[in-house]
């Protein structure tokens, strides 16, 4: 009986491992862009933030760390995994107990920096990508994946196909993304059509985002 | 007042005091880590805090703990067949057990359920029963029995946890028995009484401040978590709702939900957390509740005077574990002997819990105690009195130092085809030295409970 899972908690796993991978994901372009910002090109964090569409102020590169990961924009690191903490604890029956506390003390980490006087470093991002592989190793090593599964991963490769439409990656991978995308849903979702493959090797990132979309839509029905 | 020193102790002792007091706060941040807190709203915001604890545990000795089992199971036994009765032929009224109006006024007695008898005439599944220990004849005596939806279990079973990873010396050289199988009697429990299909933890949800134990149980139990809205009534018969709009029969509901929340149908229209049509599905018979509606009636605190009456009445057996002395207004005699004492009595009121309308006559005015008495007067059934018990103080390891605080023991007893009772329990120490309040909802924290032999 484990494929049973209620709307609310399959959408919270899929939000989980979007946010996961999202926070992953941010985290290692916030750090390329600091190196960037240190003595090479000091509007690589105002770039990289026009790409999520947000126009990002510092005045150095230790403020471009806290402006990305406290700023008030929807893209903050903090509010991020603040998301994935509640989706883990409203699916937590769902995942891996390791899984669990590392994503709490994910959260917590970031947390810690409202709080106290603590600098705002690339260590503190170390850590954080640490904690993340840790995340996704726990949720790895399960003996038997099972359909709760699935949602996390459709959540993770979602995510990454958003990313890779954002910064323009190779087109032949993405579509490889979105075919496994479509996988899961098939697996989900028995009824579901694929993707054609015209469709997925589109390079318009609105139409392939819409298809994946509709798809998802079609999976979780509240 | 501390409990005597056994050899037990004195085995965890020495163990204690070669451990690293360091690693005390590795205690805090894995509880931190795993969440294992409890929501409350405060000036309307909501807010997880986590529940203090200690890391000294109770120390019950298998034998001692064997005599708290066998008298559990006696009185959990009597209380279901108490329950049963009343809400079927309710002999125990006729034969002038207690008295009919005593039963009828009793807030958690719901007359339309009256003929009713559910799957497998067990009713009172998963119950919390409170005891302390008094240190003035050394003997366990119970204060309250929770037969609705008492909560709990989920801390000492994390707490546990950490220990065992945190101080696992203590676990390789003493024998302590383990606790594990707390989910599988509550599995059992709930397998039991299914009427057809799966099993569910019903929680009111995120929000309600026992959702990590209900997320932990149905986890632990392999229930399904369910909200009120994610299951579903048809034709007399309850449905999970599944992800994909599947619907799947659901036999057995571990609600943690009180009963005039339960179905906005039936009972209070305006509650969001119900299930609309669950009683109609309970009372066809199609669906288990856990526990069975109308249990309030049996953890009426005036309805725990007449528990001893009941196990001689249901199983001509001696009570083996005793009550409080109480003393109920709403007789004669006992009124004139509680106005006459009131100095030295505890007064509670029956509709209340957590330790709120806990009234200590040595800590009243004398005025005070004038109004009180009017209160009563006007409305005996409302209170009971009891001596004031001086239960044992807990050594807890508070602030880097051992200090002294009461401490009561809820244990656990789940009914399936038998009773039993967990080889474990919550111990919940007041907040300061000297308060006989242990409640949660009144700043006290939790502890282990390690049964142990030599």
């Amino acid at each position: 009986m484990s494929q049973l899972v209620t709307a609310n908690v399959a959408t919270n796993l899929y939000w989980l491992g979007r946010n996961l991978k999202r926070a992953n994901q941010t985290l290692h372009k916030i750090l390329k862009a600091y190196d960037l910002i240190i003595d090479v090109d000091r509007d690589a964090g105002v770039k990289l933030y026009k790409t999520f569409d947000i126009e990002l102020k510092y005045d150095s590169a230790v403020d471009f760390l806290r402006q990305a990961i406290l700023g008030e924009h929807r893209s903050n690191i903090l509010e991020i995994t603040a998301n994935a903490r509640e989706s883990a604890i409203i699916s937590r029956h769902r995942i891996d107990s390791e899984a669990f506390g590392e994503i709490i003390e994910l959260h917590a980490l970031f947390d810690s920096i409202t709080k106290t006087d603590i600098e705002i470093d690339y260590k503190l991002i170390d850590k954080a990508h640490s904690l993340i592989s840790e995340i996704w190793g726990a949720f790895a090593k399960r003996e038997h994946t099972n359909k709760s599964d699935l949602f996390i991963t459709m959540g993770r490769l979602v995510e990454e196909a958003d990313f890779r439409l954002r910064f323009d990656k190779d087109e032949t991978i993405t579509a490889t993304v979105i075919q496994e995308i479509d996988a899961i849903v098939q697996v989900l979702n028995e009824d579901s059509e694929p993707v054609k493959q015209t469709q997925s090797q589109s390079s318009d990132e609105d139409d392939l985002i819409t298809v994946v979309n509709t798809k998802i839509n079609q999976v979780i029905v509240e | 007042m501390l409990e005597k020193n056994t050899e037990l102790h004195a085995k965890f002792w020495e163990i204690f005091n070669k451990q690293d007091r360091q690693k005390i706060d590795e205690f805090q941040t894995y509880m931190d880590k795993f969440a294992v807190n409890f929501n409350l709203y405060k000036d309307g915001n909501f807010i997880e805090q986590s529940l203090p604890f200690d890391v000294v545990p109770r120390i019950i000795s298998t034998e001692e703990f064997a005599k708290i089992d066998k008298g559990l199971q006696q009185r959990v036994k009597a209380l279901n067949l108490f329950l049963e009765d009343l809400y079927t032929d309710a002999k125990i009224v006729k034969d002038g057990i207690i008295p009919e109006t005593f039963v009828k006024e009793a807030g958690g007695y719901l007359k339309e359920f009256v003929g009713f008898s559910p799957s497998q005439k067990i009713r009172a599944h998963i119950n919390g029963i409170d005891l302390v220990k008094d240190s003035a004849d050394d003997e366990w005596v119970i204060l309250e029995d929770n037969l609705r939806v008492p909560s709990g279990a989920s801390y000492p079973l994390s707490i546990r946890d950490t220990y065992r990873k945190i101080y696992p010396d203590f676990f390789e050289n003493l024998k302590i028995d383990p606790i594990k199988d707390y989910p599988s009697m509550i599995a059992e429990s709930m397998e039991y009484v299914n009427t057809g299909g799966i099993d569910v933890v019903l929680t009111p949800g995120r929000f309600n401040s026992a959702y990590y134990e209900h997320s932990y149980l149905a986890e632990k139990s392999g229930a399904h978590l369910v909200r009120p809205h994610e299951l579903k009534v048809v034709d007399k018969k309850v449905y999970f709702k599944n992800y994909n709009g599947k619907l799947i029969r659901v036999g057995s509901i571990y609600r943690r939900t009180d009963d005039e929340f339960l179905d906005p149908k039936f009972f209070n229209p305006d509650s969001l957390i119900g299930v609309p049509g669950l009683v109609e599905a309970y009372l066809a018979g199609n669906v288990a509740l856990m526990n069975a509606i109308g249990n309030g009636v049996a953890d009426d605190k005036g309805i725990y005077y007449f528990v001893p009456k009941m196990i001689e009445y249901y199983l001509g057996e001696k009570p083996i574990l005793k009550n409080a002395p109480t003393y109920l207004p709403y007789f004669e005699e006992d009124r004139k002997y509680i106005f006459d004492n009131m100095e030295k009595l505890v007064i509670k009121d029956v509709a209340e819990a957590g330790g709120y309308g806990v009234l200590f006559g040595h800590e009243m005015t004398a005025l005070q105690i004038e109004d009180l008495k009017t209160i009563v007067k006007a409305n005996p059934r409302r209170f009971i009195a009891q001596e004031l018990i001086e239960f044992y103080d807990e050594k807890c390891y508070l602030n880097k130092e051992l200090q002294n605080r009461k401490a009561d023991f809820r244990a656990y007893v789940v009914a399936a085809e038998d009773i039993k009772v967990w080889q474990c329990g919550l111990t919940r120490y007041a907040l300061e030295e000297g308060n006989y309040l242990v409640n949660s909802s009144q700043g006290g924290g939790f502890k282990d409970t390690w049964v142990m032999e030599l």
